[in-house]
């Protein structure tokens, strides 16, 4: 007859009360911290792309801004977003920029640098709708475009653009 | 208003989702609420993305969520009528309402992090904007989104069960809202847990098992607070709940006669591939898995067929892709004989990664260390079909999620590594748990008179639970 309390039960049971208090002990702190770390942010329809942009430039409830200025565009014509290589803020802004441009088509240019000249020199105008700088320079000889926060800036695109 | 739109969204879903697990369990096997709950859930969620799906390749507009609707009443109209049977009530001990609060209070939490924290980088930007340009659309992606190389970022590949999912309740609330989508995820962490409990149950023959390991779901970082967590808006998490149901369905099906648990397999399992593109390698463990209980316990070739609704999915999304003209994934090099061979200096790298990653306090605390001792203290069950399936469903995966960074076009491939790999081993967390529930339990099973004694439902009694009017008919 194999007795309820064996010394084989009494370690089976030690054993995994005591991985269980060890995982406990792990990771309360992280979930802690985790769980304490941000406030209630204010609710919304574009409560995300909202709660980045503040982030990455510092600008409030940017997003509805950029739809009214991409709607006011022709639908069939690109909008062109510049971004930095290696700067992973100016990566995020045109990856939510393009998300927002909807339903425009959209040519994401990955530059070094901080100056466009040259991919802009080779754009036709006529096929874009407005050109986007994520933490980049505008070039001087484009007229100065919306401004939202520091860091973005759209600029639409008049019927033909001079150098 | 949105609570009463979102409401009508989720009550469609589940009314929709009981009727299919009515129709699938046909009254052979009683299921607990939470079961009932969870299962409704995984196959509503599922059937509302593929209907919104498919139904937009023929209309779109006001009429499409209509037609949705429509047919989630009737489905939930033959649930009512067929109702699934629960299994006879029994007082819970105060252990077991201790452990009961302690969920609630998990779960309470979990609701309020994932309103605290906004989408994720992919919650939004893979999944979320899917279900934007959709609803923008009349219900379908337009047919640009596939080809447009400016938002590539956005893999347009990648299946539509999550997005159509946030698709659906933005029918009802009428307007896209990133805030309101973010519910449907703590929704997928109550669904685990609630499985758990009752997959604790049937594997181990006792309710306080599963009440008692569920809650340490919510102690893994990567679960609860992590990058890619439960309450970020990414597929992952929800994966791992569909996979967990699969393979504890395959577990409890392994028994003799239990058909009605082979046919709810083998709906999870086709929705695998429709949640990530991940899923086709779950999918396929899992099929596999399915094939070795089908032959091992000598069932009707018939049983094959329940592979087909899987990969009626795989192929109808790869053709869909083709028709849409859709770009090609650039995150990986061409899977091939040549590109294994010459990439095979990977492997040792990859395995010190993969290693590193599992004592990643931090993200796992000691999950993954419990695991393997569940694993071990099993090891010496490997005879027993059913343990050899969820030992294989656990470890198999993470083998080919290794492999599958060999052929990673990444410029450092184990950067691509850093990036996913924690998301990617979630996917079989939760059944690691399942691991260490059959291994808690092992040594009390020992014990048959035990067993018995606290025995309430479980896999090997399920299948003789036929209502006396199914056993008379």
């Amino acid at each position: 007859m194999t007795s309820r309390f064996s010394y084989g039960r009494i370690a089976h049971v030690v054993l995994w009360c005591g991985l269980a208090a060890a995982s406990l002990w792990v990771s309360i702190p992280k979930i802690y911290s985790g769980a304490t770390q941000y406030p209630l942010r204010p609710t919304g329809p574009l409560h995300t792309c909202d709660s980045y942009l503040k982030f990455a430039t510092g600008a409030s409830g940017a997003s509805k801004d950029l739809i009214s200025i991409f709607h006011s565009m022709t639908a069939s014509k690109r909008i062109v977003i510049f971004t930095r290589k290696d700067d992973p803020f100016s990566s995020g802004l045109g990856m939510t920029t393009a998300y927002l441009a909807s339903p425009h088509l959209v040519r994401l240019f990955e530059i070094n640098g901080t100056h466009p000249d040259n991919e802009l020199s080779k754009m036709n105008p006529n096929e874009v709708a407005a050109v986007v700088f994520c933490r980049i320079n505008r070039p001087t000889w484009l007229p100065a475009g919306k401004v939202f926060g520091s860091g973005l800036e759209v600029v639409s695109m008049p019927e033909k653009v001079r150098r | 208003m949105s609570a009463l739109a979102l409401l009508g969204a989720f009550g469609t879903l589940l009314f929709a989702g009981y009727g299919l697990l009515t129709l699938l369990i046909r009254q052979q096997t009683r299921f607990s609420l939470t079961e009932q709950i969870a299962f409704s859930w995984l196959l509503g969620a599922g059937a509302v993305s593929l209907l919104l799906w498919i139904f937009g390749l023929f209309v779109h507009g006001v009429l499409l969520p209509r037609l949705v609707a429509i047919v989630c009443l009737a489905l939930g109209f033959v649930g009512w009528r067929r109702m699934v049977p629960r299994p006879l009530r029994r007082r819970a001990t105060s252990f077991e309402i201790l452990l009961g609060i302690i969920i609630v209070i998990e779960i309470a939490v979990v609701f309020y992090l994932s309103f605290v924290h906004t989408l994720g980088w992919d919650g939004l930007l893979n999944w979320e904007i899917k279900a934007r340009y959709a609803f923008a659309n009349g219900g379908i992606l337009p047919g640009t989104y596939f080809s447009d190389s400016g938002r590539a970022f956005s893999h347009p590949e990648y299946p539509l069960a999550i997005p159509f999912t946030e698709l659906w309740l933005y029918f009802w609330l009428g307007e896209a809202d990133q805030f309101c989508a973010k519910t449907i995820f703590p929704i997928f962490y109550v669904v685990g847990i609630f499985l758990l409990i009752a997959l604790g149950k049937r594997l181990a023959g006792r309710e306080w098992i599963g009440l008692l390991v569920a809650p340490f779901l919510f102690f893994v970082p990567q679960i609860t607070v992590e990058v890619g967590s439960a309450i970020a808006g990414y597929a992952d998490f929800p994966l791992s709940v569909f996979y967990l149901a699969t393979i504890g369905c395959l577990f409890c099906a392994a028994e003799q006669g239990n058909a009605a648990f082979f046919r709810l397999y083998a709906a999870c399992l086709a929705l695998l591939p429709w949640v990530k593109r991940d899923g086709v390698i779950l999918w396929t463990v899992a099929a596999a898995c399915g094939v070795f209980v089908i032959l091992r316990t000598k069932r009707s070739p018939l049983f094959f067929l329940g592979l087909l609704p899987g990969l009626l999915v795989i192929c109808g999304w790869h053709f869909y892709l083709r028709t849409m003209h859709a770009l090609r994934p650039a995150d990986f090099l061409p899977v091939n004989l040549e590109t294994l061979g010459s990439h095979l200096y990977r492997i040792p790298p990859l395995l010190s990664a993969f290693l590193a990653e599992f004592y990643n306090l931090p993200t796992w605390s000691l999950f993954w260390f419990v695991v393997a001792i569940g694993v071990a203290h099993l090891s010496r069950r490997m005879g027993n079909p059913r343990v050899l399936v969820l030992l294989a469903a656990l470890i198999v995966p993470i083998f080919l999620y290794l492999l599958i960074y060999v052929f990673s076009s990444w410029p450092s491939y184990l950067d691509h590594v850093g990036l996913s790999i924690s998301r990617l081993l979630m996917h079989v967390a939760p059944v690691g748990f399942l691991v260490t529930i059959l291994a808690v339990s092992s040594r009390s099973e020992k014990n048959p008179a035990r067993v018995r004694e606290g025995r309430g439902v479980t896999c090997v009694t399920a299948g003789s639970e036929r209502t006396p009017v199914v056993e008379l008919a």
